[in-house]
């Protein structure tokens, strides 16, 4: 409000499955402060402009993880990405590697039912009622500030899913888990108060998961929180070998 | 034609209070069927947000006693003791859950959980997972809720109706967004947890999704909303934008400065434990305006603020226990505040009023419950300690699914066919409002209208010739928002027509604020007055009550409740 | 009292599907830097399955006798040859180079068993191992050890 308006050319891909054939494209032309992000100037077509145009966000302070886009052709936070990094003209997509359900909206069921497939609860071997002992008298279980940090980063992802729209795997087969998934389900293998990585093994081990990874690192590259999902595919594949080498050598629990 | 789903209970709202109701429920009864609606997929709700932590008592020098006490008194007296009672106690073990489910709260070397000062608090009593508890707690609850099978999701819905019958509520109708096309959601009991409506206003740390939608649609349905004059305004926001900057900041040590450099707070001595900086959210977020009124604001390009200094705590302290907080100074205000100090200044934050709700998280209505920010089971009174309502999610969302589950099962499912044809009504009113280009009010303009009332007359300081003007103002925009201006006819993933309901929620919501507020003449917590600057136990220690009329809402009072602590003068 | 919820209650909520478009790259992505580097490194694996055919060749011609094999090995002092094993060793160092980028610390600080140092000293690390190794296979081949 400060300073002059500077204007920004804004072409943003529409598609309404009740009129249109095929996605096309709109442009605009707004005034922008230097100030925004690339959401803000999303939301000012949307507020000024053209109220038809269909895009998620909530949070606007990364954390949510709604607003992610392909802006000039990678996936970006909206919210998180500076206007001013862009000069003169920007591209906003949907993000890539996931059919469009309306404009910038994209179908993210598939990606909700992978989500589930990791298991990402912890698993204990023990019913509940059994399991009290492994609690301290808080009800807690103890875990030593070390033991968090094997896992921690790996729990920091916001599902924003800029990693699927990255990855060269997902582009070729859709079906592949992806980074974030395996990313979460690695997390609780990692966490000590976990004993499920066995079960979670076996799932990596199959079809379209871990070893559908060509480590193109695309993701971690992406990633907008740090969380190197990359790192946690590759060491979900070692872990998942050697479970499997190990189940060659040792006997079977319980058999 | 409009599909109908039958279900033991339904939860509206996916965040920390309905995914720890539709947990308990699901726990308690393996056969029952338990839906969850919400018009986010439920790791975008606003829990998301929350930054500082969650309060129960951890330590061996605290007390549920100190807990509660110190509750009460941050809520100016105004919060019911009966609550506060069973929510301090309860606190402990729910965190304890969280932390089983795989919440990975931050230890201290002997691998317990550690503990932060927080402002209001007498002693660490604060569960932290650095400093994205929300966050960590969503997704620790999301991910928990998806080992139960009986959870039936209805990601992107927008719940438009309570579906009633003989008073009793037994149901929802909903807008599939995706398709647009209506849902009659049944079940034998409803739970509402669906935040809070900072959006009301225009400076808010809330996202834009935090509508108030569940408030209103239990005020439509004859609910009473209480206490919706009390709003925190949370000291800390960044200018601009609202972005939160928790209060986790200072409880680690750090300091509000003003222009002079001073840290004002010393004089104001609100501090609880020799921290001049950990007063109670409301009486710090005066202090700042005093400091604006008095001259020594610091004036920039973003406008009037004080500054935050953690300069003091060092890069290895910060980037452990506040490594968000710098993160998000570095992104949206282009300050690293291991060197710089953050400029900051009070935001909306917080609603404590909301659903009229009982210990039990049940509303008036028989088979309505409400939990968390949506509800006002009177936890928070007349401002909530911070870290106190992350807690209250889960004590009063598991609270609300258990009864709401035990209700279910003693009551009988109501006529299907009616309770449709209520929904194909509400379904052939939405049809008709989407893309209707008859009406001549802007979403955007009216919103904005609605933003600038509120911050005028319900601000941090109020004074009642202001309050009744926009109280007047939001009546009159209430009443243009049944002319809105929509051109979005597609019925696929259409954020007008919801844009356009949610306004028409908050407006609804603005105008009972507005109201409620005009009525109290004294100062207590949030509602601060400038014409009536002390509190008044004698004409006004009680609950006020809003219900729905044709001319705007009519207000009523409830009796506090008091018993283990008598009200006395709130000093700290 | 009622029984529990109607017996459809807990199928998955139908949802109405709509028409979606399919998934679409941008229509700028074979000219983002991101992009390049990848069908880069993708590119490297024919240089790869070149490499191996030579020496899958070399092994087949080792196997009809001493003949072949001078005949074969001096094949390689071929400019062309030569020219193809300078562009191998610079696809091994891109792969080996981007693959180390991976390796790097993303998150700061992280509290964990293994501490994190910082990114100088990890990459220092990398490329002195990997140094070291290049060095030792070096003196293997020139005779020098073993």
């Amino acid at each position: 409000m400060t300073e002059a308006a500077e204007m920004m050319h804004v072409e943003v891909t529409r598609f309404d499955p009740d009129q249109d054939e095929v996605p096309k494209v709109q442009e605009y032309d707004i005034p922008i402060q230097s100030d925004w992000k690339v959401l803000d100037a999303i939301n000012y077509i949307k507020d000024e402009v053209d109220s038809s145009l269909s895009h998620r966000w909530s949070c606007r302070m990364a954390v949510c993880g709604s607003c992610g886009m392909m802006v000039n052709g990678e996936p970006k936070l909206t919210c998180k990405t500076s206007l001013a990094d862009y000069s003169g003209s920007i591209k906003i997509e949907p993000l890539a590697n996931f059919p469009i359900v309306r404009d910038l909206v994209v179908d993210i069921d598939g990606f909700m039912d992978k989500f589930r497939q990791v298991k990402p609860w912890i698993l204990r071997a023990k019913e509940r009622a059994e399991d009290m002992e492994a609690l301290n008298e808080k009800g807690t279980f103890s875990q030593s500030p070390a033991e968090l940090g094997a896992f921690k980063q790996f729990s920091m992802c916001i599902n924003c899913l800029l990693c699927y729209s990255a990855c060269p795997v997902v582009a070729n087969e859709p079906e592949f888990i992806g980074p974030a998934a395996i990313a979460l389900g690695h997390r609780y293998n990692l966490d000590s108060r976990d004993e499920g990585a066995r079960e979670r093994n076996e799932t990596f081990r199959g079809e379209g998961t871990v070893f559908s990874c060509s480590f193109a690192n695309e993701c971690s590259q992406v990633c907008p929180k740090n969380v190197d999902p990359a790192a946690a595919v590759n060491q979900a594949k070692l872990g998942a070998v050697i479970d499997w080498a190990k189940g060659l050598v040792l006997p079977r629990e319980g058999a | 034609m409009i599909q109908v789903s039958r279900h033991d209970i339904v939860i509206v709202g996916g965040g920390g209070a309905g995914l720890r109701a539709a947990i308990a429920a699901a726990e308690a009864h393996p056969d029952a069927s338990i839906a969850l609606v919400s018009k986010v997929y439920p790791m975008r709700s606003h829990t998301v947000s929350a930054e500082g932590g969650a309060a129960a008592v951890a330590r061996d020098d605290d007390s549920e006693e100190l807990h509660g006490f110190d509750t009460v008194k941050g809520s100016d007296f105004l919060g019911d003791q009966d609550v506060i009672e069973y929510f301090v106690e309860q606190a402990p073990r729910e965190l304890a859950l969280l932390e089983n489910w795989g919440c990975p709260w931050s230890r201290n070397d002997d691998g317990t959980v550690s503990t932060r000062a927080f402002g209001g608090m007498t002693t660490k009593r604060t569960w932290y997972a650095t400093d994205k508890v929300g966050f960590h707690m969503l997704h620790a609850l999301f991910q928990h809720s998806m080992r139960f099978e009986n959870i039936v999701r209805y990601d992107e819905f927008f719940v438009t109706e309570l579906l009633t019958e003989n008073g009793e509520c037994k149901g929802v109708a909903a807008l599939e967004i995706r398709t647009g096309e209506f849902h009659a959601i049944l079940g034998r009991a409803v739970i509402l947890a669906t935040g809070g409506a900072g959006k009301i206003f225009p400076f808010t740390t809330n996202g834009t999704i935090k509508t108030g939608d569940g408030m209103a649609l239990a005020y439509r349905a004859g609910v009473a909303l209480k206490d919706m004059e009390f709003v925190q305004y949370h000291p800390t926001g960044l200018p601009g934008t609202g972005i939160l900057i928790t209060e986790a900041a200072r409880g680690e040590g750090g300091y509000l400065r003003n222009a002079d450099g001073d840290r004002f707070l010393v004089d104001y001595d609100y501090g609880v434990g020799n921290k001049a900086e950990l007063g109670p959210r409301d009486m710090v977020s005066r202090a700042i305006i005093q400091e604006f009124e008095a001259g020594r604001g610091i004036d920039s390009k973003v406008g009037l603020h004080a500054a935050l200094d953690l300069t003091h705590l060092g890069e290895a302290h910060i980037n452990e226990k506040l490594p968000f907080v710098r993160e998000l100074a570095k992104t949206y205000i282009g300050v690293d505040p291991v060197y710089e100090h953050i400029p900051i200044r009070p935001v909306v934050h917080y609603m404590m009023g909301g659903v009229d709700t009982d210990v039990n998280s049940a509303t008036s209505m028989p088979g309505l419950y409400a939990a968390g920010e949506v509800a006002c089971a009177s936890l928070n009174g007349a401002n909530r300690l911070g870290s106190n309502s992350l807690t209250e999610c889960l004590v009063a969302g598991a609270v609300a699914g258990q009864n709401a589950m035990d209700f279910a099962r003693g009551s009988s499912e109501g006529n299907v066919e009616r309770l449709r044809g209520q929904a194909e009504c509400e379904s052939a009113r939405v049809d008709a409002l989407r893309g209707s280009a008859k009406g001549s009010e802007q979403i955007s303009g009216l919103r904005q209208e609605m933003n600038s009332t509120m911050e005028e007359g319900c601000g941090v300081y109020r004074d009642h010739p202001s309050m009744a003007v926009a109280a007047e103002k939001a009546r009159e925009i209430r009443q243009r928002a049944s002319d809105l201006h929509l051109t979005d006819k597609s019925k696929v993933f259409n954020t007008e027509i919801i844009g356009a309901m949610e306004l028409v929620n908050m407006v609804e919501l603005a105008e009972v604020l507005a109201v409620s507020a005009a009525a109290r003449k004294e100062s207590r917590g949030a509602h601060t007055c400038r014409d009536f600057p002390k509190r008044d136990d004698t004409n006004f220690l009680y609950h006020t009550m809003a219900y729905q009329t044709e001319d705007g809402p009519r207000l009523d009072k409830k009796d506090v409740k008091l018993g283990h602590w008598e009200p006395q003068e709130r000093k700290y | 009292m009622a029984g529990t919820a109607h017996p459809e209650a807990m199928a998955p909520p139908q949802k109405g599907p709509t028409r979606t478009a399919p998934p679409q790259m941008p229509g700028t992505w074979w000219g983002a830097p991101r992009i390049r580097t990848y069908l880069l490194f993708g590119a490297t694996g024919i240089v790869y399955f070149i490499a191996g055919t030579v020496f899958l060749h070399l092994v087949w011609q080792l196997g009809k006798g001493p003949e072949a094999w001078e005949t074969a090995l001096s094949s390689l002092s071929h400019p062309a040859y030569i020219a193809f094993n300078a562009l191998t060793l610079v696809s091994v160092i891109f792969v080996g180079v981007r693959a180390f980028g991976g390796m790097m610390p993303k998150m700061q600080p992280r509290t964990g068993p293994i501490p994190v140092l910082p990114a100088g000293t990890v990459k220092a690390l990398i490329y002195g191992v990997w140094s070291l190794m290049t060095l030792v296979i070096c003196l293997i081949l020139a005779g020098v050890l073993f």
